[in-house]
């Protein structure tokens, strides 16, 4: 599965700490989801939907190999 | 996990372990013998047994367990910022460590075979390792992921 976290983030003027902050987890957890290592639960996604104005679906992507 | 413990065990562990390790190794070497002799007068043995005897057994209960008890803390305490890809991982590194302590096992009972049959403070020393070996792979590999790695990643 691949996200578009990154760039919704840049759009949206925000740094990985503003954006952690926001949906309550660690720097560290932002960068796992930005460089795909690891999917976040339901909740997070929304969580992240929620923070960067979009659509779960509009974030998230199934891969072919998904 | 339900049983974490709260972050400031974290330092506190960090402090003890080493702590209890660096002692240990003082008893090991005879660097406590060598530090009581200059205080208290030259070591006397009486049937094989030390007059620093006590001092040293009493020294290594502490040492042990001040390092079990450290690596406990720094095992099962929160971090700052409890989410679930810290959960994550911290079950990988579980099962990361779990693997390695399989691992090193076979290998250990391989060479066994292979080679001579090992003493009884040997297969001692051994047993003591590799309870050790799961706990520094678990610690080492989950503090590398989440405090080395990520951070250091944009």
């Amino acid at each position: 599965m691949k996200n578009n976290i990154k760039d919704e983030r840049i759009i949206k003027e925000l740094t990985q700490v503003q954006l952690a902050e926001i949906v309550k987890v660690s720097r560290q957890t932002i960068i796992s989801i930005e460089t795909n290592r690891y999917i976040p639960s339901v909740l997070l996604s929304l969580k992240l939907a929620k923070a960067l104005e979009k659509k779960v679906e509009q974030l998230f992507e199934l891969e072919n190999f998904d | 996990m339900k049983f974490l413990l709260p972050h400031r065990y974290k330092k506190v562990g960090t402090i003890i372990a080493p702590l209890g390790f660096f002692l240990w190794l003082c008893m090991q070497l005879g660097i406590i013998n060598l530090l009581l002799s200059f205080q208290f007068g030259k070591i006397e043995y009486k049937q094989g047994v030390s007059n620093y005897h006590l001092v040293n057994v009493i020294i290594a209960i502490l040492s042990f367990f001040s390092f079990l008890i450290g690596i406990y803390f720094v095992s099962f305490s929160k971090e700052k910022l409890e989410d679930e890809m810290v959960e994550r991982t911290r079950i990988e590194s579980f099962q990361f460590a779990a693997l390695v302590q399989l691992i090193s096992i076979i290998f250990s009972f391989l060479s066994m075979l292979i080679f001579d049959e090992p003493d009884k403070e040997s297969i001692m020393l051994f047993f003591i390792g590799i309870v050790f070996l799961f706990w520094l792979c678990f610690i080492g590999r989950f503090n590398y992921i989440l405090h080395i790695k990520l951070k250091n990643e944009k």
